[in-house]
């Protein structure tokens, strides 16, 4: 468990539910995590280099985005933090799309909120 | 005619001085006809002007000449027939036959032959009559081709054309009014056109008519509308109809054409579904958000406070029920998803046997299938397919099956080749389909689940006919329900991995 490394954990959903329960699972499973509910919030957290997160999990749709250029900014800033990209309706083209920008994975909703937990750790050991 | 035939029987008991003679033989002489007088051996003794006329011949060079001078080579045994008649005392009615003139020519003859008597009663000769009918056989030809003609451009019309009169019976119906309404022109003929109508047409018709002959008001007579025929079998079809009006021999009639409007009316109702179906898909995706992401925060916060609940809380089982009833309208959100907006197919060469395999050990594991022994016979060719469509097919056909069986039973899937296509069927069985719930099978939303989102065989066929395949249903007398998917045969002689 990285209790000793505490690893942050940039969770970016306008959903407070989802924030929520992701802030509370990764919390539980040892991880700090700093909550942003837009893309604005995002790129900020990304850029703030006192608190720069170890990992981003992020909603594919946000208030203030509907396409790739948040996750291309996250990885053109940061390209050694892993992103795992959460989607509602993802097509074929964003999930390639994604992924071809070096998204770690990219997770359909609704999913097991604990396996979530489990996919961070997988992605932090794999940098 | 007749009498004339007297007259010239008594022309040769006469002197030719003889007064009565006299007016006789101008009657003979004023005659349009050929009229002939011959020996029994054939020859010729009198010929008057109507025959110089229609055979060329002046009277001094056919008198003293055979009969055969104007009977065509052909026509000779005729010319046997009517000898023997005459050598009897009978006399040979009026019939048409040929003769030949002067130059050749060939004519159309009606021609009475009758003995001429001495006054011991002994036949000495005949008498011929002949009518020249030429003319008029090429008139009644010309009319006759001229019936034909238009009986073939009105046969030959691809619209269907029926006459009536003007109490409503059909007087005329063509190949084209056969082949669309299914009756022999024999079975309509006579009777009345609303036999070619469902209700109200049926009703309404008669007063139509009734009110259009005393009024003059027309509803349909020269401007045409679509409405609704009924074949012989019962069933209904849009034409559009159009009426004129026409008088033969002072008599009204009225001639409709009706052009089939099946193929336009279903293309049409093609054409609206999926311009619904793309709305339908545009609305999807936007609710599929929206649903989606509170469904998921909601279930993520169901289950952390869920994991705080104490050991052996009972209210963990209320916490499962919640998840399971979330996971269900997720599903739910997935069907849409899928029937309103399918994958674009990735059309691969696919041996479809494998997947059936796969399918079958996957649908095995429902609790449902437990008591249901399924199995797969037969072999196909490769066939053109999408392998993750196909899955999702043959999936949906199955769990249908389990679910109607419900309980033990057997589900058979045979698969063959038939020409271009491969044939693959679903056999189950179930209690069948009953007939009312039938004719809805496609329809999206239509279910007969307690917990079903009745988009499951609607979406099926969406794929297969996006893979250029077809799905039918067919319920057998004997029970259960078989499912036929046909999909294309490849054709191509060097399959490449699918997938690529």
């Amino acid at each position: 468990m990285p209790i000793n490394t505490q690893s942050r954990i940039l969770v970016v959903d306008d959903e407070l539910l989802i924030r929520w329960s992701l802030s509370e699972a990764l919390t539980a499973a040892g991880y700090a995590v700093v909550e942003g509910r837009d893309a604005a919030e995002a790129r900020q957290a990304i850029r703030d280099q006192d608190h720069k997160p170890d990992l981003v999990v992020l909603d594919y749709r946000l208030p203030d985005s509907n396409d790739l250029g948040l996750l291309t900014t996250i990885r053109h800033e940061a390209p050694t933090v892993p992103v795992i990209l959460m989607t509602a309706y993802g097509t074929a083209e964003v999930v390639k799309g994604a992924l071809d920008l070096g998204a770690y994975r990219v997770v359909s909703k609704p999913f097991e909120v604990h396996d979530m937990a489990s996919l961070v750790t997988e992605a932090l050991a794999a940098r | 005619m007749m009498s004339l035939q007297a007259l010239m029987s008594a022309v040769s008991q006469f002197r030719p001085d003889d007064e009565t003679g006299g007016l006789l033989r101008a009657i003979v002489e004023s005659s349009d006809d050929a009229i002939i007088g011959k020996s029994l051996d054939g020859t010729i003794v009198s010929w008057n002007a109507g025959a110089q006329r229609m055979y060329g011949y002046t009277p001094a060079e056919a008198v003293g000449q055979s009969i055969a001078l104007i009977v065509p080579v052909g026509q000779r045994e005729e010319l046997e027939r009517i000898s023997s008649e005459i050598a009897q005392g009978r006399r040979v009615a009026s019939h048409e036959t040929i003769r030949v003139t002067r130059d050749g020519r060939r004519l159309n003859v009606s021609l009475t032959v009758s003995p001429i008597v001495d006054a011991t009663g002994r036949v000495v000769g005949a008498s011929a009559i002949a009518r020249d009918i030429t003319e008029a056989k090429r008139v009644e030809a010309a009319l006759r081709a001229s019936e034909e003609r238009y009986r073939s451009i009105i046969d030959s019309a691809v619209d269907a054309i029926i006459v009536i009169d003007r109490r409503g019976r059909v007087e005329a119906f063509n190949a084209a009014a056969e082949r669309l309404f299914g009756y022999a022109a024999k079975d309509v003929l006579g009777r009345n056109v609303t036999m070619l109508m469902p209700e109200p047409y049926h009703t309404e018709h008669d007063a139509y008519m009734a009110r259009y002959l005393t009024t003059g008001e027309k509803r349909i007579i020269g401007i045409g509308r679509q409405v609704t025929a009924q074949r012989k079998n019962g069933t209904t079809f849009p034409v559009h109809l159009s009426v004129g009006e026409m008088t033969i021999d002072g008599e009204t009639r009225f001639t409709g054409i009706l052009h089939d409007l099946t193929a336009r009316v279903a293309l049409e109702t093609q054409l609206r579904e999926q311009a619904a179906l793309t709305r339908l898909g545009e609305m999807a995706a936007v609710v599929a958000h929206e649903v989606k992401n509170p469904l998921t925060g909601i279930r993520g916060a169901v289950q952390i406070i869920g994991s705080r609940l104490p050991a052996g809380s009972r209210d963990a089982e209320v916490i499962k029920e919640i998840v399971a009833r979330i996971d269900a309208l997720n599903d739910l959100m997935k069907d849409l998803l899928l029937f309103a907006r399918p994958p674009q197919p990735r059309l691969a060469p696919t041996d479809p046997r494998p997947i059936l395999e796969t399918v079958v050990n996957l649908v095995r594991q429902d609790p449902g299938a437990r008591e249901i022994a399924i199995q797969v016979v037969g072999t196909s060719d490769t066939i053109v397919a999408d392998q993750e469509l196909l899955k999702l097919v043959i999936q949906n056909l199955l769990l249908n099956a389990v679910h109607a069986i419900n309980g033990a039973g057997s589900i058979q899937i045979d698969v063959h080749t038939t020409g271009s296509m491969c044939r693959m069927t679903v056999t189950d069985s179930g209690p069948g389909i009953p007939p009312e719930v039938r004719e809805k099978l496609f329809t999206p939303f239509f279910t007969t689940k307690a917990r079903g989102t009745g988009l499951g065989l609607s979406t099926a066929k969406r794929f297969v006919e996006a893979q250029g395949g077809t799905l039918a249903i067919d319920c057998p007398p004997r029970g259960g329900t078989t499912v036929s998917i046909e999909l294309p045969r490849f054709e191509g002689t060097a399959p490449q991995r699918s997938g690529s």
